[in-house]
């Protein structure tokens, strides 16, 4: 009676003393969570609880790497359903032999924990395999002392357990014994012919180093990736509420400061996102411009940020300057880096923790261009022609309606009023190459009966390239002129043939008053060919692939669309590249930076036509104007025969004949 | 009888050669306005004498010579009131003068100070019968203006390589020597120090230039087509935009804003053909351009294209070039 | 030190051809529903000024002649570059006055402002090009003028510049007050306006004068300017052969073509 009085006095001063170490400095996370910016809009708290459901019970984006994802599946639910063990090992400290109320003694219980003891094994397994065989590039920057540690911990858990069961098994026979199969082999296989005493140490041993292991791990929790356990399932839950592909606007007049050049600049959920951050580096691993072997390291966006907050944070909450503090935008985070960034999202895609690094990104990207006016000279090129000219195509040399040429599209300053408006976008307008989808786009909409029309003259940028390269101004100044112009003329219904103006029309222009229905060329067309309105009949010439574009694709979710205008095309259903769908590969021009020479490591553009030619595809379909010249002259310059002609160029091409009256 | 007046310079290696493009270009003029062929020949002394001879061998008759230390290179502050005492002492209803460096702010303020009729950067001069006429390259090169001086005198700054020196006319002529006096510390301006920039010899009188432009796609493509003009022996040259971004020295520019270059050969590299530097090299015997696009509209204006990549190109051609001279 | 930077909102020189046109009664570019920008080398010079500005203070006051209506953009862009105040003078044929009739407006204007020890201009204006504005300009006010000037530094009670000649370039030794017109350069390239200054440029003064408040002398008029008699459009007549075959046999024709012509 003593002994167990003793027993439960201690657990629970063991106890206290994890609880305070971990408590501790899980309060401090969370004020320095806390320092961010209190204002973010959240989603609806039913889209929150499918997200927890999607992301932390089915384990979706997890399980986008089947191995390691199945490994933390063992892991994850073996810790679940191997907490009733931990809570009865705690019971016993004061209760012998006590077990969950209930269901405690039951044979499939005991059965169940036997399994997940197993499982939670082979998982520590896989992980070690993965780790110190596999070696995946991804984890290579991971703290390797850490995860072994923590590998090491979790085995010695379950061998402990397992201890203990056996030995408990050896001396009580209990009746959930009947149950646990594992332990039971175990209990035979090592006590079987061991005298009582010898169980009974083995049980104490079993039994403290269990309980003594669980709260080192404990003391472990709060530090590095492991927090994610604490963190995971309140990030996921707060959600932002935003359209993936839009960007949090700012009041240019009134801020205080433009972007984020210090760490608690950022808001509390970009803070969250730091501490929920596992450094699985599967960011790393599909980050286009980190895989042709540049700086960018999206993972460090949130290791990084979490260092920092941690270095600078305690005396910014104890309202001190920091002793010493890395300047976050040029030393932390050097230009290059922030400049590196295509905002394709493929690692917002992949985050199992379902983190946003290009939020972070365009952030740091603020600052340097409202607040210091800093960035490469070719972006500042750009800049200045959108400012001067409307387009950022300095030199294009060309009449933003010079495409129309042989096409007959009524303008809406002539007081056309059709149902649809024909959003030309820049980078199709200014660039010859791309004046023949959209020649090709208007003969479709007209052989369809679809009445379309244009701005013309009055159309000017949408202000994407302006946000993505950090110039929120500029872009806001677009999106009120643009708003006015549409208004102006009762606009309700657009198509366009460009995945950055589709994004920024559809989710970034409602907040400044503009709510129109937006489609993209290829959804538009993929109706048209649905209702038999369009009849492709001539099959294209050899094989065909198709290129998603990021801002159709990951950020709006539409990979059908061009994939059925193809598929209705004879010959037409693309072959898949390995790196297709939610797995595309960025052409090399987001996020502004067509305007800027990509010269370090290979080039983005050359990397993705290599892809799409290793298909043994002549023809890259594409649907968007950008991945249109990026793939051209990726094909020019690494001397590939494969050539992308946009979606709509494709179907008229099957359709031409049938036109010939 | 009234004079034309031109303003020639000798500075270094004789008479400069953009004062004997002035005299081919004024000789009509003072034909058909019956005006004397004149001439201030300025300098700091040597050559001068030799310089009137070539002068008064291409028909200039009347020769003002000055000669003075300050009257150097560049040197505006100096040389403008001596050419303002040879007006003045010549009383001329034209005077002409090279839109040189000292041209360009020589021009306006002689005009000014004779309270004349100024015309400036003059591609073609002439004369009506009555009046001086010109013809300039305006908006980027994409126009030619057509002006008349509305009264006399006139000034006139013509460009420098627009016209070609001119076929030997001797004239029996005389000199004379002007009084110069000036004060160096008087000068509102002085030229401390002329800096030749080596890269940039001889770009306007090459035979054989080799121009860059945007789609070289940075100064590395430059060493490129250095090598090609290295082995023909010409000189490299460059577009707007490459000056613009710094990868070239802003001298190396052709075009409206840049030189004017008449060469043999041309050679286009990477230059769409913007009316900004086409107004430059009009004037070229052969151009031959290098494109990527084939629409661009440099391959309106060559005699001979090349659709393909630069990279590819001119190596090739650089290495049949020394191939074909270390034959 | 207080400059006067003179700049100039002329047509976007980079506007496509299919766009440009002569106005057959002005003999001048079109100008309606064209793309206006600041003229190109005025940028540069706006740069000069205001990097004396940082360096040595005073201050930067910007000067154009123009449609008021129309020169807002420019004037914004010269504020929020960081010019303390702007001058428009109020003339709707501004852009297109003869260079002569320019500078006399500009150096009387220079005058009413009151104080200037430096004025700057672009080298040249990317429309008429006759790049005797300057010049002119310093007749005018009495003072010194150096042209196609890349960068400018004080040295004792005067500037030092350095100057684009045919040859390289001179440095050269100014005495103040003094005019030059500045070309690009690497070390002028303009800056882009910072987001804060842009929104406090709405903010700072801009005086509109008519160009009748303007006391342009006779001493200002000396120079004629000349009669414009016509602008043309020159043709162009393609006789390109564009030479074909992979590179190699590009190359090999070009050789001999141009062996041909005696050019090699």
């Amino acid at each position: 009676m003593e002994a167990t009085w003793l027993r439960g006095a201690a657990v629970l001063l063991l106890l206290a003393l994890a609880g305070w170490v971990a408590g501790r400095r899980l309060v401090l996370v969370y004020r320095l969570i806390r320092l961010g910016d209190g204002r973010v809009p959240l989603v609806p708290v039913d889209a929150r609880l499918r997200e927890l459901i999607v992301q932390v019970i089915a384990h979706r984006r997890v399980l986008r790497r089947p191995f390691a994802g199945v490994l933390h599946l063992f892991i994850f639910y073996g810790f679940l359903v191997l907490l009733s063990t931990i809570v009865q090992a705690f019971g016993e400290a004061f209760v012998p032999g006590w077990t969950l109320p209930l269901v405690g003694a039951a044979p499939w219980v005991a059965l169940t924990q036997d399994i997940f003891v197993v499982l939670v094994l082979a998982g520590v397994g896989m992980a070690l395999w993965l780790r110190f065989v596999v070696r995946p590039k991804r984890l290579e920057a991971q703290d390797r002392f850490g995860a072994l540690l923590i590998l090491v911990l979790i085995t010695g858990i379950m061998l402990s357990l397992l201890l203990s069961r056996a030995a408990f098994i050896r001396l009580h026979a209990p009746a959930w014994a009947q149950g646990a199969l594992v332990s039971r082999v175990v209990a035979a296989w090592w006590f079987g012919s061991m005298p009582d005493w010898f169980a009974r140490v083995a049980y104490e041993v079993g039994w403290w180093t269990h309980l003594g292991l669980i709260l080192y791990f404990m003391t472990w929790i709060p530090e590095g990736k492991h927090l994610h356990l604490v963190t995971l399932v309140p990030n996921v839950v707060l959600a932002k509420a935003r359209p993936r592909g839009a960007l949090a606007s700012i009041d240019v007049e009134t801020a205080e400061r433009l972007g984020a050049s210090r760490v608690e600049h950022f808001t509390w959920k970009d803070n969250l996102d730091a501490f929920a951050c596992m450094e699985c580096g599967r960011c790393v691993e599909v980050c286009p411009a980190n895989s042709t072997g540049k700086t960018l390291d999206p993972r460090r966006l949130h290791t990084d940020l979490r260092k920092q907050l941690t270095l600078v944070g305690p005396a910014v909450l104890a309202g001190q300057e920091p002793a010493s503090r890395p300047a976050l935008v040029g030393q932390v985070f050097s230009e290059e880096f922030l400049w590196q960034c295509l905002t394709c999202g493929a690692c917002v895609e992949e985050c199992p923790a379902t983190n946003d690094h290009i939020d972070k990104i365009v952030e740091m990207r603020r600052h340097l261009v409202m607040e210091e006016a800093r960035m490469p000279a070719t972006m500042e090129d750009a800049l200045r022609s959108l400012e001067a000219r409307g387009h950022p195509f300095r030199g294009a040399g060309l009449a933003r309606t010079a495409w129309t040429a042989g096409v007959y599209v009524p303008r809406l300053a002539d007081g056309a009023r059709p149902e649809w408006l024909l959003w030309a976008g820049c980078a199709a307008a200014m660039n010859e190459r791309n004046h023949a989808s959209l020649r090709a786009l208007v003969r479709l909409l007209r052989q369809a009966g679809v009445a379309v029309g244009i701005l013309g003259d009055e159309e000017t940028c949408t202000g994407d390239p302006a946000r993505r390269m950090g110039n929120e101004y500029l872009f806001q100044t677009f999106a009120r002129q643009n708003i006015e112009t549409l208004n102006r003329y009762g606009v309700e219904k657009i198509v366009t043939t460009c995945p950055h103006c589709y994004n920024t029309l559809k989710h970034e222009y409602p907040p400044f008053g503009g709510r129109y229905e937006v489609w993209h060329h290829t959804q538009l067309l993929a109706r048209l060919v649905d209702e038999g309105r369009l009849r492709p009949k001539d099959p294209v010439a050899g094989r065909l692939t198709f290129h998603d574009p990021c801002y159709l694709g990951r950020h709006n979710g539409e990979y059908e669309a061009p994939r059925r205008v193809l598929t209705a095309i004879p010959g037409g259903a693309p072959v898949e590249m390995a790196q297709s769908r939610d797995r595309s590969f960025c052409c090399g021009a987001g996020g502004g930076l067509y305007w800027m020479e990509d010269r370090v490591g290979e080039r983005v553009s050359h990397a993705r036509t290599r892809q799409a030619a290793a298909t043994g595809a002549g023809t890259v379909a594409v649907a968007c104007p950008f991945c249109m010249l990026m793939l051209q002259d990726g094909a020019t310059a690494t001397e590939s025969a494969i050539r992308p002609m946009d979606v709509a160029e494709l179907l008229d091409r099957s359709l031409r004949e049938e036109r010939r009256p | 009888m009234p004079a034309l007046l031109i303003v020639a310079t000798v500075f270094d290696a004789g008479l400069a050669r953009s004062s004997l493009e002035l005299v081919g270009a004024a000789r009509p003029i003072a034909a058909g306005l019956r005006l004397d062929l004149t001439a201030v020949v300025l300098g700091p002394g040597p050559g001068l004498a030799e310089a009137a001879e070539v002068l008064h061998r291409h028909g200039v008759g009347k020769i003002w010579r000055a000669a003075h230390s300050l009257l150097t290179s560049g040197q505006t502050d100096a040389l403008l009131p001596v050419v303002e005492q040879a007006a003045r002492t010549a009383a001329p209803q034209v005077v002409m003068v090279s839109a040189d460096t000292v041209g360009r702010e020589l021009a306006p303020r002689l005009a000014y100070r004779l309270g004349a009729s100024l015309i400036s950067e003059a591609v073609e001069v002439g004369t009506d019968g009555h009046a001086v006429v010109a013809k300039r390259q305006v908006y980027g090169g994409r126009a030619v203006a057509e002006e008349a001086a509305a009264s006399w005198p006139v000034v006139v700054s013509v460009k420098p390589r627009t016209t070609d020196v001119p076929e030997p006319w001797p004239v029996a002529g005389s000199v004379e020597d002007l009084v110069v006096s000036l004060d160096e510390a008087s000068l509102a301006t002085r030229v401390r120090e002329v800096r030749r920039e080596q890269a940039d010899v001889g770009l306007e009188d090459a035979q054989v230039v080799v121009g860059g432009g945007r789609g070289l796609g940075g100064a590395d493509g430059f060493k490129t087509i250095g090598e090609l003009a290295a082995a023909l022996g010409g000189a490299v040259g460059a577009s707007r935009p490459p000056a613009d971004s710094g990868w070239v020295p802003i001298n190396w520019q052709i075009g409206q804003t840049g030189k004017t270059i008449r060469p043999a050969l041309y050679i286009a590299v990477g230059i769409s053909g913007a009316t900004q530097h086409v107004a430059g090299v009009t004037g070229s015997r052969t151009i031959v351009a290098i494109n990527r696009d084939p629409e661009a509209p440099i391959f309106s204006l060559a005699h001979f294209g090349l659709v393909g990549d630069y990279r590819e190109i001119v190596p090739l051609l650089t290495a049949k070039v020394r191939e074909l001279k270390g034959a | 030190m207080d400059v006067v930077v003179c700049i100039k909102q002329v047509v976007d020189p980079e506007l496509p051809v299919r766009d440009f046109a002569i106005d057959p009664s002005t003999r001048r570019q079109v100008r309606e529903g064209r793309p206006l920008v600041i003229s190109t080398y005025d940028e540069h010079a706006l740069e000069v000024g205001l990097q004396l500005k940082d360096r040595h203070g005073g201050t930067v006051k910007a000067l154009t002649i123009g449609p008021r209506a129309a020169v807002g953009d420019a004037v914004r862009l010269a504020l929020a570059m960081g010019a303390d105040e702007a001058v428009v003078v109020d003339d709707p044929r501004g852009p297109d006055l003869p260079g002569v009739e320019k500078a006399a407006v500009l150096a009387a204007a220079v005058r009413k402002l009151g104080r200037a020890d430096l004025v700057l201009t672009g080298c040249e204006s990317a429309d008429w090009v006759e790049r005797v504005v300057p010049p002119l300009v310093a007749e005018a006010l009495g003072a010194s003028c150096v042209t196609f000037v890349s960068t400018a530094e004080f040295s004792g009670n005067g500037l030092v510049v350095r100057r684009l000649a045919d040859d390289g370039f001179h440095v050269v030794d100014v005495r103040l007050p003094a005019v030059l017109s500045i070309a690009s350069d690497d070390a002028n390239r303009p800056r882009l306006p910072k987001v804060k200054d842009i929104v406090a440029a709405k903010r700072k003064p801009v005086h509109v004068w008519a160009m009748a408040d303007v006391p342009v002398t006779s001493g200002d008029r000396r120079v004629r300017a000349p009669e414009v008699q016509g602008v043309t459009i020159p043709e162009r007549t393609a006789k390109c052969e564009l030479l074909s075959g992979d590179p190699a046999e590009q190359v090999a024709t070009l050789v001999q073509r141009l062996r041909a012509l005696k050019l090699l």
